[in-house]
């Protein structure tokens, strides 16, 4: 009987303990759902998140005039501090014989930016998934984008990166998970694309890391990159907020650029 | 007439100043946004590609000849978060619409559409969040 007192009491400790470190988790502490392993449930349709003109539609049906604006909350980084989100920095930082390349790229978007020529944005410029579907042993993003609707089929259940994977935009990612925030471990990148807007350019050592956690009825994303051949420091991106949505995934039109042999200069910017 | 114009003035004003956070690029990179204008024809095609959807009408010239124009306007994914399919647009090929939009600096028969109005009467309309929205 005693024993079973002393258990009990340590188990209630033991129970408690647990239960005030979950307070301080802010996946915890809002009742994120869960998956049948324990795991937070990250799956779901969420909020489109990439950038779209900043217009209302006004429409005038029989006399009868209706406005509908658009929310790109999901495109842009978070308004306000985020809980679980690691300190941010606003842009890269590049090593100094790298910095005018930057602004060169920059300068001359229009001609350089291989997105603007419909091309894959890759990760993390892509940003969060639009469709979430995790699976014991693994979890599936989809995106919607204009360079086709790419998909990412990421192992949870501890294995390695391939070694035999070809290079490409959005590089081979495996998962695991620390806490309740999934992390997404990716490599393997072509060189010379872009990570940010703003010629943020890279090369085939580039290191990317996704955090993905729930805040509350919300998911949270946040990149870090890490280039050690021309960043000066691995850059924490801010952190994005993106709301459910009820907006299914559609497939996207197909993308002709025609627009670039009528510029008159090089100014056009934010594809993502 | 008068308040008509200045409001579209005042929208191009706005798109100049929203350029900056367009998604494929500003619209002053390509389209001339001081000259706004009117046009009257035949909707004859639409196509819903991306990174702009594409109207095409035949306008009449004062001569009589028919001139095809060709407008973009803003990309799918917006017409869509705003709940607009191709077939709002594409319902009215054949019939005569009014476009109001902004000239290509390069020339030609092209602009950027921020307006149609169709047969009936009902009409469509980009307008920047904020003052416009109180006219």
């Amino acid at each position: 009987m005693k024993h079973r007192l002393v258990f009990a009491f340590t188990a209630a400790l033991f129970l408690a303990g647990l239960a005030a470190a979950d307070t301080k988790d802010p996946a915890t502490a809002t009742k994120a759902p869960r998956t049948a392993d324990g795991h937070p449930d990250l799956s779901g349709i969420w909020a489109f998140a990439i950038d779209l003109p900043p217009v209302t539609l006004k429409k005038e049906i029989n006399g009868k005039v209706s406005l509908t604006d658009i929310d790109s909350s999901a495109a842009r980084p978070a308004q306000g501090p985020v809980p679980g989100a690691l300190p941010s920095t606003p842009a890269p930082s590049y090593k100094p014989e790298f910095r005018q390349k930057v602004k060169d790229l920059f300068d001359n978007e229009s001609k350089t930016d291989e997105v603007f020529y419909c091309g894959k944005p890759g990760v993390p410029r892509i940003g969060p998934p639009r469709r979430i579907i995790q699976l014991p042993g693994e979890i599936v993003f989809l995106y919607e984008d204009i360079s086709g609707d790419p998909y990412r089929i990421i192992p949870t259940d501890g294995r390695a990166h391939r070694k035999d994977a070809n290079p490409s935009y959005y590089g081979d990612s495996v998962a695991h998970w620390e806490g309740h925030t999934l992390v997404v471990d990716v490599t393997n990148f072509l060189e010379n694309g872009w990570f940010g807007e703003g010629g943020y350019f890279h090369t085939d050592a580039m290191h990317v890391t996704e955090r993905l956690w729930r805040d509350g009825k919300n998911l949270a994303w946040q990149a870090s990159v890490d280039d050690p051949k021309v960043l000066a420091a691995p850059w924490i991106m801010p952190p994005r907020v993106i709301s459910p949505s009820t907006d299914p995934l559609e497939e996207s039109p197909p993308c002709v650029e025609d627009d670039a042999h009528r510029l008159l200069n090089s100014d056009h910017h934010q594809q993502r | 007439m008068r308040h008509k114009i200045s409001a579209t003035l005042i929208l191009v004003a706005l798109l100049l100043a929203a350029g900056a956070v367009w998604a494929h690029h500003s619209p002053s990179a390509v389209f001339d946004m001081s000259k706004p204008f009117t046009l009257t024809g035949t909707l004859t095609k639409v196509d819903w590609y991306n990174p702009h959807i594409t109207v095409y009408l035949d306008a009449k010239k004062d001569d009589g000849s028919i001139e095809n124009w060709k407008f973009e306007s803003n990309p799918p994914s917006w017409f869509r978060r705003v709940a607009l399919a191709r077939d709002d647009f594409a319902k009215a090929i054949g019939q005569t619409v009014t476009v109001e939009g902004v000239r290509a600096k390069a020339g030609g028969a092209y602009g950027y559409l921020l307006k149609i109005t169709f047969p009936d009467g009902n009409s469509l309309e980009l307008v920047v969040k904020g003052p416009l929205n109180s006219q």
